[in-house]
């Protein structure tokens, strides 16, 4: 269901709600406008049914005949009286109590007129006179009173229903927005983090966040009318998973560049590689041929000594060949890593000591920091080593007297994975071969740098999931910084 | 031309020594140098007719053997010997400057043949 499809839905809840309320609250208005005609009407009835019980008392006292023509005439003006008003009496307290109230008028004026007709000294009729007059006159107290009663219950009621709606209405609205920044704010952290890791180069996607289901009754509302159905669909994406299919369709899109670019990277790696393989075989190819040559030529000049010194060389040539068939190999085919839990700082401690009588006669200061507690990482140790002491090695061949070898170690922001940096104050590196260093046969040695160090230590970290980076400046230095990811717990069952 | 004068500078000395070995046989003067300075410093001293020098070399490489010889002296011929085996850029940058070219492995009896003519005997 769309976001806006959502708001709009509630908001019509809330001017349904509010609708409602208002048709309520103006129906007991109009109840209690009759009510009120009514206790208006009937306040007048009273009084002229006091009146009436007053003359009736007069009557008993005084015998005056008048008396009884006075009762007749108001009895008449109430029933005129009740006549004119008769729809509003009847919209008020019911036809029946109409008719009650009616009868107990007429009752009241047939014994008034039974009494004029055939004088008052009647016993019977004195007490059927005094008994009409109570009937009336309690019957239109009851309803009365009656009607008040029903005029405070309106009032109540329209009070608690306003407050009931109120309340309602600010639920809904309540919920409705938080449901929607939830959903906003929620999802909005999660494209941040996203675009937090594309930058860091972790191309991973965006999971949909949705922080409230909607409920079970407005999916069976839904799925009944066809109306709401075209609108509300629940496959019908909002506009937060349009913009998180964008962004993962973006995230794929860089994913398949740089796997693109790593794949040039690699083949211009493979030709470096074949490159430096060439010239590396060329050279003692060239010397076995010449031997040969000259073997051949020179067969009968040659001393016997000579002859075999000849030979002597041709075997150590062709050594040299296997040796670097063989490390080749050994690079191509990286052994698997035999791996254990260990601690990066041991492994640091350990490299240390084998280069330690390297850095003594370089006389170079070197200042270890090391942090406390770290969580293991799960390594080839000989192999995480041999990386250490390449890189510890270049540092101090890139330094002179004098100069300081920094090693570090710590946990990287995210606390997954363990930073190792190996930073010398040396020479540096010039820009245009930062980007060569991990190539193979690449060296900027004088003598004696096969250029397959940092070709080799690349591949072990790269086998262990971790990554290796340099950053240099001519005349103040090179760091390296390795990281590798953290042991987890579950994956050595510990 | 019998008796001429010849200069090897490489890194790997068997290419010296073979070509010292063969070459004196049929009456050339070689000598051997294993980098490229004391061969300059030589060629100060004496006039040289040939110079055959590897390319890629620590240092001074051939690229600047060459350009150095040429200027000094624009009538020594120049034969460049690499363990390229491609016509890679290194390749194509020589190519036209030098008086001939040859990837290793070579024959020792092509370089020869290569020497008369250059030197036009």
């Amino acid at each position: 269901m769309k976001i806006v499809h959502k708001i709009i839905l509630a908001n019509l809840f809330d001017i349904l709600l509010i609708a409602l309320t208002g048709l309520f609250a103006y129906q007991n208005l109009q109840l209690l406008l009759t009510k009120l005609r009514y206790v208006e009407i009937a306040d007048d009835l009273n009084a002229s049914f006091l009146e009436i019980r007053i003359s009736e008392k007069n009557f008993f006292l005084y015998h005056d005949a008048t008396e009884l023509v006075n009762i007749h005439n108001k009895l008449r003006e109430s029933q005129n009286a009740m006549q004119s008003e008769r729809e509003d009496i009847i919209r008020a307290i019911g036809e029946p109590n109409y008719r009650q109230l009616e009868l107990c008028t007429q009752d009241y004026l047939e014994v008034i007129n039974a009494a004029g007709q055939r004088g008052m000294n009647q016993e019977s009729l004195q007490v059927r006179i005094r008994e009409a007059g109570q009937r009336l006159r309690e019957f239109a107290d009851h309803i009365t009173k009656l009607e008040r009663a029903n005029v405070n219950r309106i009032i109540a009621g329209s009070r608690n229903g306003l407050f009931i709606s109120l309340v309602l209405i600010l639920i809904s609205a309540l919920g409705i927005s938080q449901l929607v920044s939830q959903r906003i704010l929620k999802s909005l952290k999660e494209i941040e983090k996203v675009a937090h890791a594309i930058s860091g180069g972790t191309f991973r996607k965006v999971h949909a966040v949705h922080p409230f289901h909607e409920p079970a009754w407005m999916e069976q509302l839904v799925s009944k009318l066809p109306l709401l159905r075209t609108f509300f669909t629940k496959k019908t994406p909002d506009e937060l998973d349009s913009v998180m299919k964008a962004i993962n369709s973006m995230s794929e899109e860089l994913k398949q560049h740089e796997e693109m670019i790593i794949q040039s990277k690699k083949l211009a790696s493979i030709g470096i590689l074949t490159a430096g393989v060439a010239h590396e075989l060329g050279n003692p190819l060239n010397n076995i041929s010449m031997l040969a040559q000259a073997y051949t030529e020179l067969y009968d000049d040659l001393g016997r000594e000579e002859r075999i010194e000849y030979m002597q060389k041709v075997e150590e040539e062709t050594e040299r060949i296997r040796d670097i068939v063989k490390n080749l190999l050994d690079f191509s085919k990286p052994k698997k890593p035999n791996r254990a839990e260990a601690s990066i700082n041991a492994v640091i401690q350990k490299s240390l000591s084998l280069v330690g009588n390297m850095l003594q006669v370089s006389n170079i200061e070197i200042d270890v920091h090391l942090a406390d507690n770290l969580p293991h990482v799960l390594i080839d140790i000989n192999q995480i080593q041999e990386v250490l002491i390449n890189l510890i090695t270049n540092a101090i061949q890139a330094s002179s007297a004098g100069d300081e070898l920094r090693i570090r170690s710590g946990l990287d922001d995210t606390g997954e994975h363990i930073q190792i940096a190996i930073q010398d104050t040396g020479r540096g590196i010039p820009p245009e071969f930062l980007p060569h260093v991990f190539d193979p046969f690449f060296t900027t040695k004088e003598a004696g740098g096969t250029g397959l160090g940092l070709f080799v230590s690349y591949g072990i970290i790269q086998n262990h999931q971790g990554t290796i980076q340099v950053q240099s400046e001519m005349g103040s230095g090179t760091c390296f910084t390795i990281t590798l990811p953290v042991c987890r717990r579950e994956e050595t069952g510990g | 031309m019998k008796g001429a004068k010849i200069i090897v500078i490489d890194d790997e000395n068997i290419v010296g020594k073979m070509i010292k070995a063969t070459f004196e046989k049929d009456g050339y003067h070689v000598e051997t140098f294993l980098s490229a300075p004391p061969a300059l410093a030589r060629l100060k001293e004496e006039p040289f007719d040939v110079i055959i020098t590897d390319l890629k070399m620590k240092g001074i490489d051939g690229m600047e053997v060459l350009r150095t010889v040429k200027k000094e002296s624009p009538d020594i011929k120049v034969i460049m010997i690499t363990a390229f085996a491609s016509m890679d850029a290194a390749v194509e940058a020589v190519r036209g400057k030098v008086d001939d070219f040859f990837p290793k492995p070579f024959k020792i009896k092509d370089l020869k043949v290569c020497i008369e003519r250059l030197l036009g005997g």
